[in-house]
């Protein structure tokens, strides 16, 4: 009983450690195949011309 | 079983787009992401007649397809890739019958794109009070399509829609203009160059800043035996398109499409003539905003010490009902004190976005664009900015991108710098239980002094936002023409059911999104909180029972066990009950909670020797002249990934270092310092609070900001500049108040 | 030369012709082109930016833009 307890508890530490790093330190780009943004938009007239 | 019908919505903003599409789908519709971006995406299925099926996809507004956004790019993208999953088989634009005529344009764009498509006349309850008549038949004829005369308000013309979709191969997909028309000479070299092509495809391709996927633009700006014009020539161009479309559409509403004027009645202008007045405007929307503060306070504190209360009393029962061991304990400890911390915050995140979507879905939001811009101008913003920095109020992140509205490159670079000093609603949570702590109960003028202190904070994170506008507007040289134009809607009554889904949406996407984040750092710091390395961790027991021995219970258990006995006394005598029997019931409680307190002190003193402690301990030094100990500094340092994850750390920490189970806000309010007094007093509460007001802390903020700026240098300058900032004013207050 | 700026409140205007490359698409995808109606509905408290009506789309632009569309005049009369 203890020792499945223990299991459980590294199973679920692994989940929730492998979630913050695929959300916070793997760069999007990886996960998503790099799709380029084609409007960066960091330039004037953005948005009326 | 057949293929669904692929369908796509397609309409300018404030059509109306939204509710058609839930009335299509009804609750059978999901919300999602575009791979990569963070555009949402809505998809949803309709049943139509006859047994078959229409999947359906709201694209995001835009006015035309000329594009100036990430979200109209999208457009542009999928109606161009004839590979995409979700390329239409039938488009559906969606018009206002008040602005008919502008919402052609898009319509007859997408027409020439030869792709089957249906137009839908909205609001058409509105009709006869704007004096407006139409001939549908001939305007069917002149623009080759069908029409759906639809009220979404009323339900009617739904299923209109719906049989139209289902007729959509008889539709026409002959274009509207021809393309060529635009420069003869022009486009005949471009047919030449490629054959297979289509004329006005390969226009939106060259004119477009857009991914593509069958001829890539390079290969057409490559292409030796052609030669693509200057941009100015291409403007140009574009200008003649514009002019073009327009006397088309013209020509087609010149016989199907009357106004009598003299017919319609608004009420538009003379609501306009006060919520834009020179001082009624400005008092109308500070009340506004007083009422938003005010209901999120008051009205939803009870939902929330019930929801409190609940995760307490689930954490107990499960210590009591599962096996003892460690899993029960990161069950009750770890986990349900992770989603308490979470849930806690749905009433106050539910109130602020439908307070949110009442303003927009209203038209109301415009009229404070206009009403603010000049005011805002002086600070190197727009009056547009005002929209991010609302509804920064709810989240940073769609505020942020909310800035693409803004013309003007400087004006939009410093909107999207000071937004994340508005209060974000992941800053509500800190500011809420801190102002539950420490700010005293009582009223001024009818409105408590917690909403009041709630609104001073929302107030200073707003100051800070404008002021440093006004650094940055000095220190940037960037040189920009001054370009704004807004529209002004017409004021209509928000649709329940849009309301109600927005909320439902973001609700659920705060719980999702950001629940997830908090529950996964809720998990990790219980097994660093309860595991430890060092010889004092694993002798614990050992060393708390020898001390007990020898110097006696701590102070804290001692006003514990002293404020235990009493309250039960207390109680008892008011009771009535003899004093003898009192007597003893409390050498009986004596014993119990001098037994629970020792269990308290070990665990305690396990915390304190764990992993987590060790590291608090070493970090303890930078937060102590700001009156924190080394437990809410692991919380500051955690909420840097994420704002809300301050009140979910702390629920972690005081339950892994406790025996009990009590709500959150009781066992931070029993915390002392070194010198025995509350540790959330006023002075290291307010320090917190202004930490927290002006501190850069969420990582997809910056993330996005990254993107919207296409570069490092602006979210590692937020970084810097408003964590230093947030430092210094933190330390200066508690320095003062203590 | 009369622009939008001029405008008085309630007071209307044809466009006339005007340098087309200073204006942003957007504007005159609104329809702002010669031959349409402007109508100036409101000014913002601080005589800044103007509310107008463009051939039915009712947008708000700031002077500076509003200077650089040129327009005659319709007198009050014609109103309604």
């Amino acid at each position: 009983m203890e020792t499945v307890q223990h299991i459980l508890v590294y199973l679920i530490l692994a989940l929730a450690v492998a979630y913050l790093v695929y959300k916070f330190l793997l760069p999007k780009s990886l996960i998503h195949g790099g799709k380029k943004n084609s409007k960066d938009c960091s330039q004037d007239n953005c948005g009326c011309s | 079983m057949s293929k669904n019908i692929n369908v796509a919505l397609i309409g300018n903003p404030n059509t109306g787009k939204t509710s058609v599409f839930n009335q299509l789908t009804g609750l059978k519709q999901k919300v999602g992401n575009y791979p990569g971006i963070t555009v949402e995406k809505k998809e949803g299925i309709c049943k139509l007649p006859r047994g078959v099926k229409a999947h359906i996809l709201d694209l995001p507004g835009t006015y035309s397809l000329n594009t100036t956004s990430l979200d109209e790019s999208l457009v542009v993208e999928l109606l161009l890739n004839k590979n995409d999953k979700d390329y239409p088989d039938v488009a559906v634009v969606i018009s206002d019958v008040e602005n008919l005529k502008r919402n052609l344009f898009l319509f007859t764009q997408i027409k020439d794109l030869k792709i089957p498509t249906i137009l839908v006349i909205n609001m058409a309850d509105r009709m006869s009070r704007k004096g407006i008549s139409m001939d549908i038949e001939a305007m069917e004829k002149k623009l080759d399509t069908k029409i759906a005369l639809v009220s979404t308000r009323k339900g009617q013309g739904i299923e209109r829609i719906k049989e139209l979709i289902a007729d959509y191969k008889n539709l026409s997909s002959a274009p509207n203009v021809d393309a060529k028309r635009i420069s003869p000479e022009y486009f005949e070299r471009l047919q030449k160059t490629f054959p297979n092509e289509d004329l006005y495809k390969l226009w939106l391709v060259i004119t477009q800043d857009v991914n593509f996927m069958p001829i890539e633009k390079k290969h057409i700006e490559d292409a030796t035996s052609f030669t693509t014009k200057s941009k100015e020539e291409l403007k140009k161009l574009q200008h003649k398109e514009t002019v073009l479309r327009y006397q088309f559409i013209n020509n087609t509403l010149k016989e199907t499409y009357k106004v009598d004027f003299l017919a319609a009645k608004g009420f538009r202008a003379s609501l306009d003539k006060i919520l834009t007045h020179k001082i009624f405007g400005y008092l109308i929307f500070f009340v506004i905003l007083l009422t938003i503060f005010q209901a999120i306070f008051d009205w939803s504190s009870y939902p929330m010490d019930f929801i409190d209360e609940q995760f307490a009393l689930a954490s107990e029962w499960i210590k009591n009902t599962l096996p003892p061991g460690v899993f029960t304990d990161l069950l009750a400890e770890g986990i349900i004190a992770g989603i308490g911390g979470i849930v806690i915050f749905i009433p106050q995140i539910a109130f602020l976005f439908l307070f949110i979507s009442l303003l927009e879905e209203s038209g109301y939001m415009s009229r404070v664009v206009f009403l603010m811009d000049r005011l805002m101008r002086p600070f190197g913003l727009s009056g547009k900015s005002i929209v991010p920095l609302i509804s920064g109020t709810a989240c940073a992140i769609p505020a942020v991108m909310a800035t693409r509205t803004i013309e003007n490159w400087k004006e939009r670079l410093i909107t999207i710098l000071v937004t994340p000093f508005t209060t974000c609603s992941a800053r509500l949570p800190v500011y809420l239980i801190l102002i539950a702590l420490v700010i005293p109960k009582g009223t001024i003028l009818g409105l408590s002094y917690q909403a009041l202190t709630l609104m001073l904070l929302y107030l200073i994170g707003f100051g800070m936002a404008i002021f440093s506008a006004m650094i940055l507007n000095k220190i940037l040289k960037i040189k920009s023409r001054s370009l704004f134009m807004v529209e002004m809607p017409t004021y209509r009554l928000p649709l329940l059911k849009n309301v109600a889904y927005t909320v439902l949406e973001k609700t659920k996407s705060f719980v999702f999104g950001a629940g997830k984040i908090i529950l996964a750092i809720s998990i990790v710091l219980w097994f660093l909180g309860s595991n430890g390395y060092s010889e004092d961790f694993k002798n614990a027991e050992q060393i708390v029972n020898d001390r007990i021995e020898q110097e006696g219970l701590s102070t804290y258990s001692k006003n514990y066990i002293q404020n235990n006995i009493d309250a039960y006394r207390e109680n008892a005598l008011a009771e009535g009950i003899a004093p003898e029997v009192i007597q003893d019931s409390i050498q009986s409680m004596t014993h119990d909670l001098r037994e629970r307190a020792e269990a308290q002190e070990i665990a305690s003193y396990k915390l304190e020797h764990s992993y987590i402690g060790q590291a608090g301990k070493a970090f303890e030094p930078l937060v102590k002249p700001l009156g924190y100990d080394w437990k809410i500094g692991i919380a500051v340092l955690t909420s840097f990934a994420a704002r809300e994850v301050f009140v979910g750390t702390l629920a972690t920490i005081y339950s892994v270092g406790s025996d009990e189970e009590e709500t959150i806000k009781t066992r931070m309010a029993a915390e002392l310092d070194s010198s025995g007094r509350p540790l959330f007093n006023l002075a290291s509460g307010i320090s917190l609070m202004l930490f927290y007001a002006f501190a850069m802390q969420c990582m997809s903020t910056l993330a996005i900001v990254k993107r919207e700026t296409n570069s490092w240098k602006w979210p590692l300058f937020q970084l810097g500049f408003m964590s230093v900032f947030a430092y210094l004013v933190a330390l200066i207050a508690y320095q003062i108040l203590i | 030369m009369a622009t939008v700026a001029d405008l008085t409140q309630g007071q209307k205007g044809i466009i006339k012709d005007f340098a087309e490359h200073v204006l942003p698409i957007k504007l005159l995808e609104l329809g702002c082109l010669p031959g349409n109606s402007i109508e100036l509905i409101q000014v913002a408290p601080l005589n800044d930016p103007i509310y107008i009506n463009l051939s039915g789309s009712h947008i708000a632009i700031r002077r500076s833009l509003a200077e650089l569309i040129e327009l005659d005049i319709i007198e009050e009369t014609q109103a309604l």
